[in-house]
């Protein structure tokens, strides 16, 4: 007997078409609720339809808004029903992200009943400083990327005699690949808020602020609607004291990811970081003491309080305890969010819960544009804050890119570069001018117009920029260079020596042949080819061509390749 | 407040706690660079330049803001700190645009500073300018006259007027001529050491005249009856009289220390061997005098040209009539000839040169000046041989053609097989260039020139050398750069050193051929006003005289055409820290390079220039303004490299930072500046 059904309409469904299917079984399916929810992770799937029954929920996937998956759905049929992989099921843990896509995000009475703000009630009923024992004894690091102790953070808040005390939600998650944060505030807003109101309880804070991007309008609205119902329902005030909460909304400028850019941005000044110390516990928001931390740090908080810090942190390694959510994205089948245990490793991550085929992937990019490469060999790294830094890339905030063979690594590299020289704040010399000098570097080895001079400058300039700026950007913004020259240096090498690129990705080194002895001359290549590059007798005009691909995807045989430039 | 101890570079020092490096450092002497620390404002942290290294951690840190702990130990000085300073200041000036040194300056062999003396002209201030030039020019009246003026080919002025550069040597000219009587010297005190300088020409005299502006004493042995050399003996009178040579001369007896001895002549009546003992340096400078060869049989039936114009000048230029006359060759010496020639009452003068008249390597001014005075030129024609038929000289010539460019980027002339014609004369000279005579004991270059260290005119022993018989004949005015080089090395090598070019760095908007009214940035209105014109005695008085032929500029004719300077260096060379540090760290605007922003420069305030090619982002006018004068009128936009800075709203600056200033004085480069250079100093 179905109770109701449920639509995952998470930005990742929006995108998908989740609207009109929610639109579609709202108007035609009268006998039983049909609800918005969030992302339950599986993004791939989307449009993701949940039917909840008595007994269990039956998954759709890629649902389209016709009569015949409609009737699929209320048959609970076979056609496309999801089944979880069992290599997944086996290998993820859902403990932060566990209310993700099942309840209804902005219901406040729906996470009450799974057990929300129980965590704000037990908290509240401790000493505040065993709240911040409790949290400091459970091992959370924070998950922003930085990968500080939260607890040690918030005892020096606690500490702090101030009569304004401010906390800071970091929602401006502004790597490109990565939708943890983002997903949990659409998904859990009352999670991310329970965190906050238990953080403020332990610290003493009098007020928070979310620091959200303007990009995120559906975590916004979600996260807005769950502070009218707090306020509205007086869980903001905490043995007595009222917290005041406010929603800021970011303007898109990365480097306000940066806690002390944050601030200032926060106080309506330009988003430069400033150097540190003071940290913002001495000197934050308006010069009160202030923390901040990141919104799955926040989400993390109920559930140690829930379940205690020593439950909490029999999960993960030595050194990084509880879970990560990492958005999984790139050349793998199963791209989404996934929520595992610390300590598990890349290539469990990649191949068991991705889908990658073994063989198929070059590397991974983990920690967004500012992370670093991992190459194949290095897949049975265990996923923790340490491991990470000592193969050269960071855990970031969780963006996972899987990099196939058929990728450039230069280019790759060049990629992520040209996202961080862009955002710079340009205070920093190195950052601000070193960067464009490697980007420029990097181009020039993509175009087949670098010598080993310019390997050497990259060499010689990266580490001096990481040594030579102020703040995260900076300081991790060669790491994509970096560790592809350490993992992938021949790659590099063939681009200037050869001026070759291995994996035929790089336009100016490239062709396009046409292998006569398969080709059936259909003519379709010709008909397609945007820039008529490709004559009525078949032949490709190299100055012409583009490289755009049009040719190849559109033939029949397999018969048109990209090859390595022929000189003249 | 607790005393802590801390160590920099090994050396123990304490501290108060809360004290940043930087603060340390000021306080104990140690010097640490740094570009946007500022204690009028809070910390801006970001030019990187300050960059200290912790030695526990291996760790870079900005000194201007890291706090000192106790038991730090801080490297300051060492190889990494250096190579890390570097490189921020390579990446600052990869993204520089401006123009360090005016193009003039740069161009000019001696590197006069010629925007400074044309300020000082144009505002009347003679002497100023005078003591400007002779800084760098001994000898101003002869230089104002006879220089190729190679500061005019690169001036900027030509790419709002093409072909007519600023007048820039008639200021100096005219402020010799003014001042040269009025004007002497600071002058240090005389030291006992004493140098022989061998040979009175420019080279010699330039050499004697900084030496004793350091106060080092010299005695000058010539050869010839007369100081001066070319200047008195190879430029005819008509275009430089001698009585100002004399006078530039006779200036060392103003100045005392410098003795003259004349009808000297190395290897005959001095010896090198000698003068190396008897004083504690010598300086070669005996000129380039030994005619080329023309190649042509019977070729020593001509006279050599910088011979006959000797022997024309020691006869106080009253010589016979030449007749008929051939002057083979188609430098300034053949065009002094042609033109002596003329003078000298010929009505026949006659120039035959090898190649066309675009190849000449005569000045173009010389060159159409002769033809004013009737001098006729025949192209494309090389002497194969000089006879004398019945006391008549006859010259066989074969006509050229030009063929591929040859090394020095002419067009190779080839000779046309059965074109040989012959030409009579009274006189034939050959004005094909001259050679070095090295003399005895003299190390030597494949070209028969004394060769020595460029950097500080070193030859060996104690012997240094300058001027055309190191380089072969060049200009006045390189022969005085070249004196002037071997003085500053001879003053150094008497205090047991050796003398190195400083260092120095030139950013530069490019060659003004590469340059559009656009890319140029004025400190004042453009005027639209052209060259003035050098005034010429009537062309019938230039044929039968050897008076001067033109006139100096008038002070209102320099008035005016000062006024066509765009003053195009740096408003803030003297006080760039870009440069400076730049300069101290061995970084260039050449060793990274890469794509630049060009913003247009913001003159919208009459007083103040905005231009933000020069910025380095510090921010420090952001914060000057906001913290110090309680304002806010600049800020930054845009991000990474696109960051710049910019006014409120985009808006003018209010009339009322004129009377402020404060971003302008603490700006460390010349991106704020006031527009009047005279201000901005």
């Amino acid at each position: 007997m179905i109770k109701r059904i449920k639509v995952g309409t998470a930005s990742c469904g929006i995108a998908a078409g989740a609207d009109e299917v929610y639109d579609y079984l709202s108007k035609n399916v009268t006998d039983h609720d049909v609800v918005e929810v969030g992302c339950i992770g599986h993004c791939y799937a989307e449009p993701l339809v949940e039917v909840e029954t008595e007994d269990r929920s039956y998954f759709f996937e890629n649902v389209e808004p016709t009569e015949e998956d409609l009737k699929n759905i209320l048959d609970v049929g076979e056609e496309k029903r999801l089944t979880f992989r069992k290599e997944r099921k086996d290998k993820e843990l859902l403990k932060v992200s566990r209310l993700a896509g099942r309840i209804v995000p902005t219901s406040l009475q729906e996470y009450k009943e799974n057990g929300g703000y129980q965590a704000l009630e037990k908290a509240l009923e401790m000493d505040p400083d065993n709240v911040v024992e409790e949290v400091k004894n459970s091992g959370l690091r924070g998950r922003g990327g930085g990968g500080f102790p939260t607890g040690i953070k918030w005892g020096l808040l606690a500490a702090k005699e101030d009569e304004t005390k401010i906390l800071i939600c970091n929602a401006d998650e502004g790597d490109p690949g990565a939708f943890m944060d983002k997903s949990l505030m659409e998904c859990v807003p009352h999670q991310v808020m329970e965190g906050m109101l238990i953080a403020a309880h332990a610290t003493g804070a009098s007020e928070v602020f979310i620091y959200v991007r303007a990009e995120y309008p559906r975590a916004i609205e979600h996260l807005t609607t769950a502070i009218d119902q707090i306020i509205e329902n007086k869980i903001n005030v905490l043995n007595g004291k009222e917290i005041g909460i406010q929603v800021k909304e970011g303007a898109g400028a990365f480097v306000c990811g940066e806690e002390t850019a944050m601030i200032h941005s926060l106080e309506g000044k330009r988003g430069m970081p400033r150097f540190r110390p003071p940290y913002p516990t001495d000197d934050g928001y308006k010069g009160h003491p202030t923390v901040i931390n990141n919104v799955e740090s926040y989400a993390n908080v109920p559930v140690i309080i829930s379940e205690g810090a020593d439950e909490y942190s029999k999960v993960g390694t030595e050194g990084s305890k509880g879970t990560k959510l990492f958005a999984l994205a790139g050349d793998l089948e199963y791209t989404g969010i996934v929520e595992v245990p610390m300590g598990i490793t890349i290539g469990e991550i990649v191949y068991d819960i991705g889908g990658a085929e073994k063989g198929s992937v070059k590397a991974v990019q983990i920690g967004g544009p500012s992370g670093g490469c991992i190459p194949a060999k290095h897949f049975d790294t265990p996923v923790d804050y340490d491991s990470l830094n000592s193969l050269g890339a960071i855990m970031g905030s969780g963006g996972l890119i899987v990099i196939g063979n058929n990728r450039c690594m230069v280019e790759t590299a060049r990629y992520f570069l040209d996202f961080t020289a862009r955002e710079s704040c340009g205070k920093c010399t190195f950052c601000r001018v070193g960067n464009m000098r490697l980007l420029e570097t990097l181009e020039r080895i993509t175009k087949g117009n670098g010598t080993q001079a310019d390997i050497d400058l990259l060499e010689d300039l990266g580490p001096k920029i990481v040594d030579g700026s102020l703040c995260g950007l900076g300081q991790t913004a060669p790491n994509p260079v970096l560790s592809t020259l350490r993992f992938f240096k021949d790659e590099y090498k063939a681009h200037v020596e050869d001026k070759v690129c291995p994996a035929l990705v790089c336009n100016d080194l490239v062709e396009i042949e046409i292998d006569h002895d398969t080709c059936i001359e259909c003519m379709a290549c010709v008909k397609t080819c945007p820039v008529d590059a490709i004559s009525d007798d078949i032949e490709v005009d190299v100055d012409t061509c583009t490289r755009c691909n049009s040719c190849i995807e559109v033939c029949p045989v397999d018969a048109i390749s990209r090859i390595p430039l022929r000189g003249e | 407040m607790s005393n802590i101890k801390l160590k920099i570079d090994e050396q123990e020092y304490s501290a108060e706690q809360g004290q940043t490096i930087l603060e340390v450092a000021e306080d104990n002497g140690i010097e640490i660079p740094t570009m946007c620390h500022n204690g009028r404002i809070s910390q801006t942290t970001s030019c990187f330049v300050c960059v200290v290294k912790n030695k526990e951690t291996g760790q870079f840190m900005p000194s201007c803001s890291t706090r000192v702990d106790d038991g730090m130990e801080i490297e300051v000085e060492s190889d990494d700190v250096f190579e890390m300073r570097q490189s921020a200041l390579n990446l600052l000036l990869s993204e520089h645009i401006g123009d360090c040194e005016a193009p003039c300056t740069i161009a000019c062999p001696a590197h006069a500073q010629v925007e400074e003396y044309i300020r000082e002209g144009k505002n009347g201030n003679f002497t100023k300018a005078l003591e400007i030039i002779k800084r760098k020019i001994p000898l101003p009246m002869s230089i104002g006259r006879v220089c190729p003026r190679f500061c005019e080919q690169d001036c900027r002025r030509n790419v709002v007027d093409e072909g007519q550069p600023v007048a820039i040597n008639d200021f100096k000219r005219l402020a010799a001529d003014k001042e040269f009587d009025n004007y002497l010297e600071d002058l240090p005190e005389l030291q006992d050491s004493k140098v022989a300088v061998v040979g009175g020409g420019p080279a010699g005299i330039s050499a004697a005249y900084y030496l004793r502006r350091e106060g080092i004493r010299s005695d000058i042995y010539e050869k010839m009856p007369k100081a001066g050399g070319m200047l008195q003996y190879g430029i005819p009178k008509f275009r430089l009289p001698k009585h100002f040579v004399d006078k530039e001369i006779q200036h060392f007896d103003k100045m005392g220390g410098v003795d003259i001895f004349t009808n000297q002549e190395l290897g005959k009546d001095i010896q090198l061997e000698q003068l190396k003992k008897d004083y504690d340096a010598v300086v070669l400078a005996v000129g380039s005098w030994k005619p080329g060869s023309m190649y042509a049989e019977g070729e020593e039936l001509a006279d050599g040209g910088i011979k006959w114009l000797e022997n024309v000048a020691r006869n106080d230029f009253s010589a016979e009539n030449p007749g008929k006359t051939i002057v083979v060759g188609g430098g300034n010496t053949a065009m002094d000839c042609v033109r002596t020639a003329v003078r000298l009452g010929s009505d026949e003068v006659y120039c035959y040169y090898r190649r066309t008249e675009k190849q000449m390597p005569a000045e173009q001014i010389e060159i159409d000046e002769a033809k004013e005075e009737g001098v006729q030129f025949k192209f494309l024609s090389q002497p194969t041989k000089v006879r004398k038929e019945n006391g008549q000289l006859i010259v066989t010539f074969k006509k050229m053609e030009l063929g591929e460019k040859d090394a020095s980027g002419r067009r190779r002339p080839i000779p046309i097989e059965g074109s040989e014609y012959d030409v009579k004369a009274d006189t034939v000279i050959a004005a094909i260039g001259q050679k070095t005579i090295a003399p005895e004991g003299s190390k030597t270059n494949k070209w028969g020139d004394i060769e020595i260290n460029e950097e500080n005119g070193y030859m060996a022993d104690n012997v240094f050398a300058a001027g055309d018989c190191v380089t072969g004949p060049a200009t006045v005015v390189e022969a005085v750069a070249a004196g002037r080089n071997a003085a500053l090395g001879i003053e150094a090598f008497l205090r047991g050193e050796e003398y190195e070019k400083p260092y120095e760095i030139n950013v530069s908007r490019g060659h003004w051929q590469s340059l559009s009214k656009d890319d140029l940035v004025y400190l004042k209105e453009l005027t639209d006003r052209k060259r003035e014109k050098l005034e010429y005695i009537p062309l019938e008085k230039r044929k039968n005289s050897f008076e001067e032929i033109t006139h100096t500029f008038t002070e209102e004719a320099i008035a005016r055409e000062g006024e066509r300077c765009l003053e195009c260096s740096c408003t803030d060379k003297h006080d760039c820290k870009l440069k400076d540090y730049s300069e101290q760290y061995l970084a260039g605007p050449e060793a990274i390079t890469g794509e630049k922003r060009v913003y247009e420069a913001d003159t919208r305030h009459p007083d103040i220039i905005i231009d933000r090619n020069k910025c380095i982002k510090c921010g420090t006018c952001v914060k000057v303004c906001k913290e110090v004068v309680n304002e806010s009128l600049l800020d930054f936009r845009e991000r990474g490299f696109d960051t710049n800075i910019t006014t409120a709203f985009g808006e003018q600056l209010p009339l009322s930072c004129a009377d402020c200033g404060e971003c302008i004085k603490e700006c460390p480069v010349g991106a704020l500046d006031w527009r009047n250079k005279e201000r901005a100093r």
